[in-house]
């Protein structure tokens, strides 16, 4: 067991972990932060994606021990329960960027990053700038109108298409 | 509501209900599931496509850290699943839940670890050593049915399930009179949903009450509990069955998994809840795959290209167990019935045969066939276009149905009900710019660019129910859904359905329509799903059935509620129930508006003063209600698309520019969320056109284990969609609703193969046979043309 001293969503935490435990399994059953989910555990699907001190990262690729000392952002930092949405989350919901929402979180995540960054994005680059991050209900189009209209204000309605 | 009221939020976009919670993360799938003392299970699996087990040794991963138990197919060996099919002649199979002396695909579980929590179940599973004696693996359908090649299920006489053969008795006449023909075959890749959320369940038993509940990744909660209940040898009523949120089904998820009854089994007798949650490595190997059809078909036509009469042999690879709740038929059986597609085709001959061999179990994928059969009859609609030199657009309008032919009977015994084809297309043309495109397409040739246009159209039968599935010879006939609704004493409505929501919106369109009939607001209607213990029956989530058969239960159910409402709503106001209205959270009199009462306050007298009811009148509103879309052989959506694509020559990289979709489905509930199905699928059908493929090597390996060689569409793959809509509606459903969930897979393969193969015509004459289309085929499909080019 290794002790552990991180920011998690804001929060200092500390806590024993196995070394072998992956940064998604830390989450998800150590601090039952089960928003992110788990798609392929083999880095591929970016259904995982949290930030580690503000830049993307997957978090089955990653050990709950490489994250000691650094913040951890995952979906539940983006709005709390009773608060509104966060502005990206608003325009997911108004222009149906998503289905099932088992790749959402990590999604959100990787939007969140690209704000930050990129915020100039046209369609074309947001496809770029997204396609680590695969969504297997909507065929995309609406998530790129909800990127565009979060990162532009663009007019990516739904009721427009 | 009363018939003359216009909706308030039928047709309406309105945003869905359940996005909130899985926007910020709080949806609560399988794996997010914990009860208090779970275990973790871990199966090991055959690396072997087909071979005797000799011996398993378990005592190492036994005596390893954190185990419980490892157990082993003799332990379960009492029980099986088993999906017999009614035809004639049908060989049945049975799935062991663990291998006990014979693995038939790689990927079969053959032990089960179940230890304190994954990772130590998982280091365990790494002891276990299964000696294992390879046999002769059966990896294709003409291997398998080789005369020489050993059946692979005691007792068979062959490696078919079954085979069937339909002939029209004009068939004869009208094929040999016929001036011309062409004939090709085509192949589908295997492949699957490839849901983001892997499998998982978690399987809790109560000693005291000898109850089940099993969480599980399903579309299809009563068929599991069905399907458990004769696995297991105990009745429903001891089976709970709750699916809660699910990470996306498209067919993948709508079977019974031996890895279910595995958990049951293990947590009965561990006095633990035992939980398992897939990876994606299983996932390609163990969750059941699709789509792996060979077609021989030939047409049989006139000098107009009036098809004449239609031929087909049909081949699909089921894989080594026939598969509950659809035997080993259904691909076979659904291609046998809908290949004549959107065509006046009078004259059919058609074999099918579902052959059995040492791949991992097959299983539904939206569209179940209907992609396959797409493929076939728009390549032949293109390749008789090409013989007389006819527009591919023209050679359709001369065969396809139009609105004078219907109610019509294909030469399958299908019943189309109604539909829009020729104005389908003719409105694709226009919202894809065809004349545009064209133009775009010439100028790319004249630069030595490969762009290429390619269109299809086509029928879905959706919400087919009794006299679809009693002839397809499945153990369930899955005739209907069920919708209980209750208003509460607060004036909110509880809407409960035998169907799931795994992405496709149903949470919000069922409120929709119950709000409407309620006279309530949409947030006063809460839909619950997923559940066994909330509704009677029903079979859940699959064959674009849900809104239609959902929708249906829910207006009658509402509507059974809503006249209670009036009728103690008349009782009060001194008036008459006929006379009442049902709106805008009141019940009124018709014509004088002032003389309501609030419906939440009628409700609570309703419950709460029931001496204020009138004589025979029950305390009580609540209603279940069944609808089965009679007469049952379903509501056809039609759809037309079109697409372009460019072709580098040097990869072969088939891109796609551009593609629409104008589709009818009839009335929309909600057009947002019809578009979103409609892209979607769209989507998962270019996974099918270009990437999407199991492939196995001569000895039965699987070589497509991660999403490194399995290629799904990302966001850079897929172009932005153009949709448009027509609305005809079903002269069967209530509402004039049809399904149209799998209807935007079912095109592409056959759209983008056309597209391709035009952007090569002018090199020379190639027919594009075979998805998906990668970089690799397509660089043989440029050497084929551009050698016939040179030949010619
Ligand atoms: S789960 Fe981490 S990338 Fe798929
Ligand atoms: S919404 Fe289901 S995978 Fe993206």
């Amino acid at each position: 067991m290794a002790e552990i001293s991180l920011t998690v969503n804001g929060e200092r935490t500390a806590a024993q972990v196995d070394p072998r435990t992956l940064l998604s399994d830390f989450l998800r059953d150590g601090l039952n932060l089960t928003g992110t989910h788990v798609g392929c555990e083999h880095g591929y699907c970016g259904a995982c994606t949290v930030l580690v001190d503000g830049a993307s990262a997957r978090s089955c690729l990653m050990l709950a021990i490489q994250a000691d000392a650094r913040s951890v952002e995952t979906v539940e930092s983006l709005s709390v329960n009773g608060a509104g949405l966060h502005p990206i989350q608003q325009a997911f919901k108004d222009c149906h960027g998503l289905q099932c929402g088992f790749c959402t979180p990590g999604l959100l995540m990787s939007v969140v990053e690209l704000a930050a960054t990129n915020p100039d994005c046209g369609r074309d680059e947001i496809r770029e700038h997204l396609s680590g991050n695969v969504c297997r209900c909507t065929g995309y189009h609406h998530i790129v109108d909800a990127v565009e209209r979060a990162l532009n204000g663009v007019p990516g309605r739904a009721d427009d298409s | 509501m009363t018939a003359d009221q216009a909706p308030r939020y039928f047709g309406a976009r309105v945003s869905r209900r359940q996005d909130d919670r899985l926007l910020r993360g709080a949806g609560r799938y399988v794996a997010d599931i914990n009860p208090a003392g779970v275990l973790a299970a871990k199966f090991v699996r055959s690396h072997q496509a087909h071979a005797s087990v000799t011996s398993i040794d378990i005592d190492a991963a036994g005596a390893s850290e954190g185990v419980r138990t490892v157990f082993v197919g003799g332990d379960f060996a009492d029980h099986e699943i088993r999906c017999v099919s009614s035809y004639a002649a049908f060989q049945e199979s049975a799935q062991p839940i663990l291998a006990v002396d014979r693995v038939r695909h790689v990927g079969e579980a053959l032990a089960m670890v179940v230890a304190e929590d994954e990772y130590l179940a998982e280091d365990a599973s790494e002891l276990v050593v299964a000696d294992l004696e390879p046999l002769p693996a059966a990896v294709d359908i003409d291997a398998a049915l080789d005369v020489g090649c050993a059946p692979l299920h005691p007792g068979w006489r062959h490696n078919a399930f079954v085979r069937r053969q339909v002939k029209t008795y004009g068939f004869d006449d009208a094929s040999s009179s016929a001036p011309h023909r062409v004939s090709i075959e085509l192949h589908n890749g295997r492949h699957s949903g490839i849901p983001m959320e892997n499998r998982a369940c978690v399987a809790e038993h109560d000693p005291g009450t000898g109850q089940f509940r099993l969480h599980t990744t399903t579309q299809i909660p009563h068929l599991v509990r069905a399907g458990l209940s004769w696995a297991l040898g105990v009745p429903e009523s001891l089976i709970q069955v709750i699916a809660p949120d699910v990470g996306g089904g498209f067919g993948v998820k709508a079977q019974l998994y031996r890895e279910e009854v595995a958990c049951c089994l293990a947590a009965r007798q561990l006095g633990r809840p035992v939980k398992w949650v897939e990876d994606r490595r299983e996932h390609f190997v163990a969750a059941h795959h699709s789509r792996e059809h060979r077609h021989k078909v030939t047409g049989y036509f006139d000098d107009e290209g009036t098809i004449l009469a239609l031929e087909a042999d049909i081949a699909v690879d089921m894989g080594a167990y026939s598969v509950f709740p659809w035997t080993a038929t259904m691909d076979g059986g659904m291609a046998m019935g809908i290949l004549p597609g959107p065509y006046r085709i009078r004259e059919y001959s058609v074999a099918s045969t579902s052959v059995c061999t040492n791949k991992t179990p097959y299983g539904a994928y939206r569209g179940v066939a209907r992609p396959a059969a797409c493929f076939s009859i728009e390549r032949l609609m293109d390749q008789i276009a090409r013989h007389l030199g006819v527009d591919r657009v023209e050679i359709r309008n001369r065969n396809l149905l139009t609105g004078g032919d219907y109610p019509w009977r294909s030469p399958s015994g299908l019943v189309y009900d109604s539909g829009s084809l020729i104005e389908s297309l003719e409105a694709v043309v226009d919202l894809a710019d065809l004349e545009g495109l064209l133009k775009c397409q010439a100028d790319a040739r004249a630069a030595g660019r490969l762009v290429g246009v390619g269109l299809a159209v086509f029928t879905e039968q959706t919400a087919h129910t009794t006299q679809e599935f009693k002839q397809r010879g499945v153990p369930i006939v899955f005739g209907y859904e069920t919708a209980k609704v209750r208003l509460d004493a607060s004036g909110t409505a509880v809407v409960s359905a035998s169907i799931h929501d795994h992405g496709q919106g149903l949470e919000t369109t069922l409120a929709q329509i119950a709000a409407d009939r309620l006279g309530l607001a949409l947030e006063q209607v809460r839909v619950t799903y997923g559940d066994t213990e909330q509704v009677a029956y029903g079979a859940g989530t699959f064959a674009s059935r849900s809104a239609v058969l959902a929708g249906g239960a829910v207006t009658k159910a509402a509507d059974a509620v809503a006249d209670t409402l009036r009728e103690v709503a008349a009782h009060i106001l001194e008036a008459a129930p006929e006379d009442m209205v049902v709106e805008s959270g009141r019940v009124s009199v018709a014509g004088s508006p002032s003389r309501f009462i609030e419906t939440s306050e009628l409700c609570r007298l309703i419950y709460q003063r029931p001496e204020r009811l009138p004589e025979g009148v029950e305390p009580h509103l609540e209603a279940s209600r069944t609808y089965d879309a009679h007469p049952g052989t379903g509501a056809y959506t039609n759809a037309a698309h079109l697409a372009s694509v460019e072709i580098d020559p040097l990869t072969g990289k088939t891109r796609v520019l551009s593609y629409a979709v104008v589709e009818d489905c009839g009335p929309m509930i909600n057009p947002t969320i019809v578009e979103g199905q409609i892209f979607g699928g769209v989507a998962q059908g270019i996974g099918t056109a270009l990437f999407e493929e199991f492939l196995y090597d001569e000895a039965g390996q699987p070589l497509s284990t991660t999403f490194a060689d399995y290629l799904v569409p990302v966001m850079s793959d897929i172009p932005d969609f153009r949709v448009a809509h027509l609305q005809t509606p079903s002269p069967h459903t209530i509402g004039g609703l049809k399904g149209m969930g799998e209807g935007g897979a079912i095109a592409p393969g056959a759209v983008i193969a056309s597209a391709v193969e035009d952007a090569l015509s002018h090199l020379g004459a190639v027919i594009v046979d075979r998805l998906p289309l990668t970089p690799e085929r397509v660089l043989g499909y440029i050497d084929a043309a551009n050698s016939s080019g040179a030949s010619a």
